[in-house]
């Protein structure tokens, strides 16, 4: 963790109007990072990102990206960084190797150079058998890798991806993400929203974004962790009193409907799923299926709403 | 300097690659000047085509009939009745069977011997103000042309008024097709101008494009021009094509140098796609802007440009307003043009008026033009 910092952020603040849609953020992130950036609808990722992009001007804080101070050179800014935005926006009917053409254009590129780095990026991100296909015939997974391939043109060191795989399936969804991971190998800064929770996974640290806040930050382990401590099982095959029955003793710290089945967080006490067998009085007829699972980002993502909202009311009654 | 003009030329390829790929723009770019300038060019013809006239010669001699011949022979007067007394010509009026009347009176014959002033009475419905208004201008030609050679005849040589010179000069058939049609040719490119641009500033913004486009180095300026060059380029094709069309179906001539001819029209195109891309900036809404272009263009190029209204007639706010009528100095420079084969040294009023005009939407674009999404 000695690289030097990419991005750095503090109490940056974006208003609308009255309305406060991102909140006094603050957070660092590395060169090669993935970062994830992970909320809700609404919850104000977009916003964080195009402030960072120099597309929106902050309303207060401070933050640099790429050295550059945002505020002051936004300009500047756009030169170290690839930005791939939330909507779909390269041209529906320019061909894939026009679209990467006009964006190198657009950054001041030219000629062999520019041919050369178009050819390299569609190799990349294997679209280069299909550099004459129109853009809008490409299915969505497509559409996607040649966004990506026009936000690195310029070689940038940070690239800023908004939900670059909202509506796209889960084959091509792993694959994008590999590709992630190799640029952020090779030195390249990723920073990354998602609604996905298996994608945050694949993130080195995760931000989750509530309201405009950004109450819990880290890696996806430590977040597990913190927020979701002890152990977890996936139990199957229970009715719902028998599940809340569970509530009641000192060993379960939560049970929550997930899936098929509950998941049940317990301390550490309970070691196996015979133990949470034993708590659970079975009789030898049931069905019941126990086994030991990971916590989840989704788990820790719900705990992180629960309780924010809850300060959120404490604060309003105080 | 250089990463600017390669910005420039980015937009400018990839504006035309969407154009090239889009029929619907080719179509319109190219089928509708060729339909508007037929559809206009024969409809709002100010030839008087027949008009029903009423007569009453009174005097009767070879003289009033020969003023007579000389009145019907130009296709622009029918005589359809022939009156007993003047004041029926009130009912006819009224009842639209005619539209004109000449009243001769008896002596006519003599006085033209007796080489004095000799009077025949032509009486117009003027409700209908246009047209009698032409019916009065063909009159008057003919009487004075009736005048030359009853004088040629008496053996007098006399010179003529020159406004009546004037007025037959550069259109000697009073043929008013060759006024209209360099009117045409600036509505025509008003519209297109001002429609094609509007839409593409605007579409960006729909499109969600404009944001990506933010993200690069692109200025609000290479954005701009890159989006004019290539429509600015249709835009002379077009001026090539109404022209030939107009001088083959219309007769109009191109009597002035052709570097002329298209230095105005490229500044002209400059100053309506200005206005174009300057509703798009303001509007960001393909419909709205469509809408807002043609009100804009149309209104002015139609009522305040003296294509169909002499300025010098309009009341003064209209006459300032319209100094700011892009289609006032291009119609001008068209008509001395074309028409008249006027050089540089007498329209380089209107050729700085539009260099100034289209230069000033240039800057209020770009000025207007946020580079920012809040
Ligand atoms: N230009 C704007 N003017 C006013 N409000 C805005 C503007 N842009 C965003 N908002 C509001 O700010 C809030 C945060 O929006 P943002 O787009 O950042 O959310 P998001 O986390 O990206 O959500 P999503 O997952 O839907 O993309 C929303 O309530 C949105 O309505
Ligand atoms: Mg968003």
């Amino acid at each position: 963790m000695n690289e030097p910092l990419s991005i750095s952020v503090h109490e940056l603040t974006k208003r609308f109007g009255d309305f406060t849609a991102v909140d006094r953020v603050s957070f660092e992130v590395r060169r090669g990072e993935i970062f994830g950036y992970l909320g809700a609808n609404g919850a104000g990722k977009s916003t964080t990102i195009r402030m960072l992009c120099g597309l929106l001007s902050p309303s207060s804080g401070a933050a640099r990206v790429a050295d550059t101070d945002i505020f002051q050179k936004p300009e500047e800014v756009k030169r170290h960084i690839g930005y791939m935005s939330q909507k779909f926006s390269l041209y529906m009917d320019l061909r894939v190797e026009e679209n990467l053409e006009f964006f190198g254009g657009a950054f001041g590129m030219w000629g062999k150079k520019l041919k050369k780095r178009a050819e390299y990026l569609l190799d990349r991100v294997e679209l280069l058998d299909h550099a004459q296909m129109l853009t809008g015939r490409m299915p969505g997974g497509w559409r996607q890798r040649l966004a990506l391939a026009c936000a690195m043109l310029h070689e940038p060191e940070i690239l800023f991806l908004d939900e670059p795989t909202s509506g796209v399936d889960p084959r091509s969804r792993r694959n994008f993400w590999r590709l992630i991971r190799e640029l952020a190998d090779e030195g390249t800064t990723v920073f990354v929203t998602t609604h996905y929770m298996d994608e945050a996974e694949y993130c080195d640290r995760v931000g989750l974004m509530v309201a405009g806040r950004l109450p819990a930050l880290d890696t996806p382990s430590e977040l597990k962790k913190t927020w979701v401590p002890g152990r977890m099982f996936m139990v199957r095959g229970i009715d719902s009193t028998r599940a809340l029955s569970l509530k009641r003793r000192d060993e379960i710290l939560a049970v929550e409907s997930f899936g098929t089945g509950y998941h049940v967080q317990t301390s550490d006490e309970v070691s196996s799923p015979g133990d949470m067998g034993k708590m659970l009085q079975m009789d030898k007829r049931e069905q019941v299926e126990i086994e030991e699972v990971e916590a989840s980002l989704e788990d820790v993502f719900l705990r992180v709403i629960a309780s924010f909202h809850k300060d959120n009311t404490s604060q309003e009654d105080s | 300097m250089r990463a600017f003009f390669r910005r420039v030329a980015a937009m400018a390829i990839k504006e035309t690659t969407h154009i090239s790929r889009d029929k619907q723009v080719i179509y319109m770019a190219l089928g509708m000047p060729v339909v508007l300038l037929l559809l206009f060019g024969y409809a709002i013809s100010f030839d008087l085509d027949l008009l029903p006239m009423g007569l009453l010669d009174r005097d009767n001699t070879p003289e009033s009939r020969s003023l007579i011949q000389a009145m019907t022979a130009s296709d622009a007067f029918e005589i359809t009745k022939h009156l007993d007394d003047p004041n029926q010509l009130h009912e006819y009026f009224k009842n639209g069977e005619l539209k004109t009347g000449l009243i001769i009176e008896p002596g006519y014959s003599k006085s033209l011997k007796r080489n004095e002033t000799a009077t025949a009475q032509l009486v117009l419905d003027g409700t209908d103000g246009t047209t009698a208004g032409i019916a009065l201008g063909y009159a008057a030609g003919v009487a004075q042309a009736q005048n030359l050679r009853n004088m040629e005849k008496l053996g007098l040589m006399a010179e003529l008024p020159i406004q009546a010179r004037v007025r037959a000069l550069y259109n000697p058939s009073m043929d008013s097709s060759k006024f209209i049609v360099p009117g045409l040719i600036a509505m025509i490119l008003a519209i297109m101008a001002t429609l094609l641009t509007a839409i593409t500033v605007a579409r960006e913004w729909e499109l969600g494009s404009m944001e990506q486009l933010f993200s690069t180095p692109v200025g609000r300026l290479e954005i701009l021009l890159g989006k004019l060059i290539p429509y600015i380029v249709i835009g002379i094709v077009q001026v090539l094509l109404v022209i030939t069309i107009g001088s083959i179906l219309f007769d109009i001539p191109v009597k002035g140098p052709l570097y002329l001819l298209f230095g105005t029209s490229f500044l002209f195109l400059a100053c309506t796609m200005g206005q174009g891309l300057f509703i798009s900036v303001l509007t960001k809404a393909q419909m709205v802007s469509t809408q807002a272009a043609m009100i804009s263009t149309l209104v002015p190029t139609i009522l305040l440009s003296g294509f169909m209204f002499p300025i010098e007639n309009m009341p003064w706010p209209l006459q300032a307003l319209s100094y700011i009528v892009p289609a006032r100095y291009f119609i001008d420079s068209l008509r001395g043009i074309l028409l008249k084969g006027n050089g540089f040294s007498v329209l380089w009023p209107d050729i700085l008026a539009l260099g100034i005009i289209s230069l000033v939407i240039l800057a209020a674009s770009t000025a207007r033009f946020k580079r920012r999404l809040d």
